[in-house]
């Protein structure tokens, strides 16, 4: 068994609405998988499904071999769940509410008192074990919903959206521990907004859209298929919205954005939208500050495998 | 092999309804919405219909003791259930490896264990100032327990309905709990109800925890303690039933 999930045909219907339509994928043992998709593609319901919350209404789901409808409660002893919303119970200390989840897993007392221990002290909140939650910041109850997450051990961590809206500490203080985990042979299931955290962190990433797999595969493979999606990256001394305007203009430049005080002019031919670039910028009398040449980065994989950027354009057409 | 796997998995699962008790224990027993419909409501209420009414102060306990548990056991689900659906940690007991029945076990444990402790205090006032007296120990425990855990699955069913509001099941669960109260025998007894009122009476759990009180406090009783028990057991069965089939209608 090399594999952590195993997903055959999963499908889910609400009632006629299609949420999740036939997707096949698997997660290797020890690998960091990231699912990614814009709101409403169908991640979460397959998350739901993969972890039990949710009956599929075709397919099945495996977690390390044991089929998570019939073998429920088997398939769960390996799983720990971080919901995207931090589910802790406010009203207890954050020692309590690992000692109930240690509960809730079976982990005997002084088992769970040494786990709980190191949990607390791994995500930096040891000195406030015996304050109600319900007193912590979000970045703290974040911390504390991963801690329950990680009480049992588990080999399979699923993570939804863990550093969404956090402060730089909480988002460090996780990412190191995700690594941390990973490192040790612990399976990551990552799904995020962030597609560079996911460029940066998942072996492998799938995107879903519209209830099916768009595409699957590891970050670099992914931009390869796209190599025709390249762009140069300017900013002048000084930014004018006209500026825009113009370099949509220029030869080969198939659309610009701005970013910041930058220009993101996208192309399939870089020299020769460069050498464009460099006319305007003479005959216009602007200097430019910083120039750079990009490959296609993921979120370009992700824009263009969901089809947000057609809807951006007909929206300034519009 | 499988037999022996299975008693551990039950062991497993008693042993998670117990945390679950405990913890809803610790968190919700306190909570102003649970004192109010589980305490307050049903002694104001019983107080506007009782005071004033010319009968000796003793018969009136077994109604105390039997509209008590009816509200306090069927509060602890509508309560709990709602709260924890809209702060997801209901989801984090889905979760976990346990079955589903422990999750209802330690859901109704709750209301239960909730119900028994503000039961025995009109009890208690009963037996101190009111000169109530017990005739059957056995019928009066028989009464409490069985009582209260038939109240708790039946506030664990109207649970079942799909809201994160507390309010919206409480004003369903008053329809019926309000109308009970009338046809159950608390204030008039059973035999004095008109032919209609008897039969309706019969399809009310409440009509036969007052019963079963009433003989344990009094010696009085309409069907015997035994038809009582059994009638009750029968209620909370099928409570439980319905509501885990409401609930997997509901979840899908």
């Amino acid at each position: 068994m090399d594999n952590a999930v195993e997903a055959k045909n999963l499908t889910k219907y609400f009632d006629e609405f299609l949420a999740v339509d036939h997707i096949d994928f698997e997660v290797k043992k020890g690998e960091i998988f990231g699912f990614l998709g814009p709101n409403g593609a169908g991640k979460s319901t397959t998350i739901r499904m993969l972890t039990g919350l949710t009956k599929p209404s075709d397919g099945t789901a495996k977690i390390f071999g044991y089929d998570i409808q019939k073998q429920t409660i088997a398939a769960k002893r390996y799983v720990g769940i971080v919901p995207e919303f931090s589910n802790i119970y406010a009203d207890l200390s954050a020692w309590d509410n690992l000692m109930f989840t240690g509960e809730l897993y079976q982990i005997s007392k002084p088992e769970r008192e040494k786990r709980a221990e190191e949990l607390l002290e791994m995500f930096r909140l040891i000195d406030r074990r015996n304050e109600k939650a319900k007193s912590f910041s979000k970045g703290m109850k974040r911390r504390l919903t991963l801690s329950m997450g990680l009480i049992n051990t588990p080999h399979l961590l699923f993570l939804d959206e863990p550093t969404s809206g956090l402060d730089v500490q909480s988002s460090l203080i996780i990412k190191d521990v995700i690594r941390e985990l990973n490192q040790k042979g612990v399976t990551i299931f990552l799904t995020t907004h962030a597609i560079e955290e996911a460029n940066l962190t998942c072996d492998r990433v799938a995107i879903i859209h519209k209830g099916k797999i768009a595409a699957i595969d590891s970050p670099e493979k992914l931009k390869k298929t796209i190599q025709s999606v390249q762009s140069i990256e300017v900013a002048f001394t000084d930014t004018k919205l006209k500026t825009l305007k113009d370099l949509d203009k220029i030869q080969s430049v198939n659309e610009v954005r701005k970013e910041g005080d930058k220009f993101k002019l996208y192309t399939h031919d870089p020299s020769n939208a460069l050498s464009g670039l460099w006319d305007y910028a003479k005959a216009n009398n602007l200097k430019p500050l910083s120039l750079n040449t990009l490959g296609p980065s993921l979120e370009d994989v992700f824009v263009r495998l969901t089809e947000i950027e057609v809807k951006t354009k007909k929206e300034e057409k519009q | 092999m499988s037999k022996r796997l299975s008693i551990g998995q039950m062991k497993t699962d008693l042993s998670a309804s117990w945390a679950i008790a405990k913890k809803d224990m610790r968190i919700y027993y306190i909570k102003p919405g649970t004192l109010m419909f589980g305490v307050l409501f049903p002694l104001f209420m019983f107080l506007s219909f009782a005071v004033g009414k010319n009968v000796p102060a003793a018969t009136l306990v077994p109604g105390l003791i039997s509209i008590t548990i009816l509200f306090s056991a069927s509060s602890i689900g509508p309560m709990v259930i709602p709260i924890e659906r809209k702060v997801k940690t209901f989801e984090r007991l889905l979760s976990a490896p346990i079955s589903f029945y422990s999750i209802i076990l330690g859901k109704t444990l709750g209301g239960f264990l909730f119900s028994l402790a503000i039961g025995v205090i009109p009890l208690f006032i009963g037996l101190l100032w009111f000169g109530t007296q017990i005739v059957s120990i056995i019928a009066l425990i028989a009464g409490l327990s069985l009582g209260s855990y038939c109240f708790a699955t039946l506030g664990i069913m109207f649970a079942s309905f799909p809201t994160d509001n507390p309010g919206n099941i409480m004003m369903i669960l008053n329809f019926v709990r309000l109308p009970l109260t009338f046809i159950s025998g608390i204030y008039i007894p059973v035999e004095s109800l008109p032919g209609w009122g008897q039969i309706a009476a019969a399809f009310s759990p409440l009509t036969y925890v007052n019963d079963l009180v009433r003989y344990a406090l009094e010696g009085k009783t309409l069907y015997g303690p035994i038809v009582d028990s059994i009638v009750l057991v029968l209620f909370t069965a099928a409570f439980l039933f319905l509501g885990m089939r409401l609930d997997k209608k509901f979840r899908k």
